[in-house]
């Protein structure tokens, strides 16, 4: 039962990354559905005593890395077209307004998929690049230059005084 | 500016270490370029926090919940999951196939989104296996016995051209042949399940089809498929 109740206590943070994930909130809580399904289901695979919230989030984006593959790059696209819309129709003054104003789902959508997940667990999520490369399985290397290269395209976007 | 735009970027990250921030803090405050790139990094972060801070004080939504707390339904057919599911299904887009079929041996035709709560398919490194409810079913059922109201009914158990035992199942949601491939069914041609009540009458041509392509000699009789689940179904 203890484990439930941790899932439970989790589940607040686990929609968010979801939701920087996946984008669209419908499709960000059947990531977290199919995320606790595979848990209950796979819970003998998590030692008691090491990390539940590393794990739920690497099973949870795995899930969502397979469902990328399976669709391929269609729904990136349609995102983009979003975004740019979007930022075309802004005004100057707007994009000047800068922070609060600025279209961050847009901006995140225009990130290449491995580049938006590293800015969800270190910027947003707040894990260190030892922790976020633990989860997504890759060199820390991998971790600090992807997150620089997102950090950029956002800067970007979002119309930082520069 | 005198320091790499990554140094500032692990400084606002927290990533250095006490004496090197020190020493950023320091230069920041004689250096006003500096001072600009940390400032822009740390509008960005704000902003992006600020963003989706909201998401997690969003009241969870009972379907995630339900999963979690009392979950007393060991043996439950969840009929809102099922409802869901066939929802999910009803909206599945063709253009999934290509990128789907291209992992897959034989082809696959059915529209199940991996993580999609259908516990009976999962996938594994790109590969459809089964899981739950219906790899049990492919593990432990004979064909020559099984319940009449079985949600999976296995139909034959054959040997591919590989020596692979495989074995045709029909559900309420999916329908195909699973071969054994280690210790997991790998699922190597499924489609859309009939609901029970159109089971008989509507037949299984394609699948039945799909079976003599890839079956190497006889279906195995209610003897041979004894022994092969006994052993596991492991190919000799």
């Amino acid at each position: 039962m203890r484990f439930e109740e941790e899932l439970v206590a989790l589940l607040p943070r686990l929609r968010r990354f979801a939701r920087g994930l996946a984008r669209h909130p419908a499709d960000a809580d059947d990531l977290c559905q199919a995320a606790i399904e595979r848990a209950l289901k796979s819970r003998d695979q998590w030692y008691e005593g090491t990390r539940l919230d590393s794990w739920m989030y690497r099973i949870t984006r795995n899930l969502w890395i397979d469902e990328r593959r399976a669709v391929g790059r269609r729904g990136v696209h349609d995102a983009i077209d979003d975004a740019a819309t979007q930022v075309a129709g802004d005004g100057a003054a707007e994009v000047e307004a800068g922070a609060l104003r600025g279209d961050v789902d847009g901006a995140m959508a225009r990130l290449p998929d491995e580049q938006r997940e590293v800015v969800m667990l270190v910027l947003v999520e707040g894990y260190a690049y030892r922790e976020a490369a633990d989860i997504l399985d890759v060199p820390i290397g991998t971790v600090t230059s992807r997150l620089a290269r997102g950090r950029e395209t956002l800067m970007h976007y979002l119309g930082e005084a520069a | 500016m005198s320091v790499d735009r990554d140094i500032v970027a692990a400084f606002v990250d927290g990533e250095l270490d006490d004496l090197t921030a020190r020493r950023i803090e320091r230069e920041a405050a004689g250096d006003p370029a500096l001072a600009a790139e940390i400032a822009r990094h740390r509008a960005l972060k704000a902003q992006l926090t600020a963003h989706y801070a909201p998401i997690a004080d969003e009241a969870i939504p009972e379907r995630l919940r339900a999963l979690l707390v009392g979950a007393d339904n060991a043996d439950g057919v969840d009929t809102s999951l099922a409802d869901r599911r066939a929802a999910k299904r009803a909206r599945f887009e063709p253009l999934h196939w290509g990128a789907l079929a291209a992992s897959l041996v034989l082809g696959l035709t059915i529209g199940l989104r991996p993580w999609l709560p259908a516990a009976d398919v999962a996938s594994d490194k790109g590969v459809l296996v089964a899981s739950g409810s219906l790899a049990d079913a492919l593990d432990t059922r004979l064909a020559s016995n099984q319940p009449a109201d079985a949600a999976v009914r296995i139909g034959l158990s054959f040997r591919d051209g590989a020596g692979r035992y495989c074995r045709s199942f029909e559900s309420a949601t999916v329908d195909g042949i699973g071969c054994r491939e280690g210790d997991r069914w790998q699922l190597e041609r499924t489609q859309r399940g009939r609901a029970p009540t159109d089971y008989r009458q509507a037949g299984s041509g394609e699948l039945a089809a799909m079976v003599a392509t890839m079956m190497a000699g006889d279906p195995l009789d209610a003897d041979a498929e004894r022994v092969a689940r006994d052993s596991g179904w492991r190919a000799r």
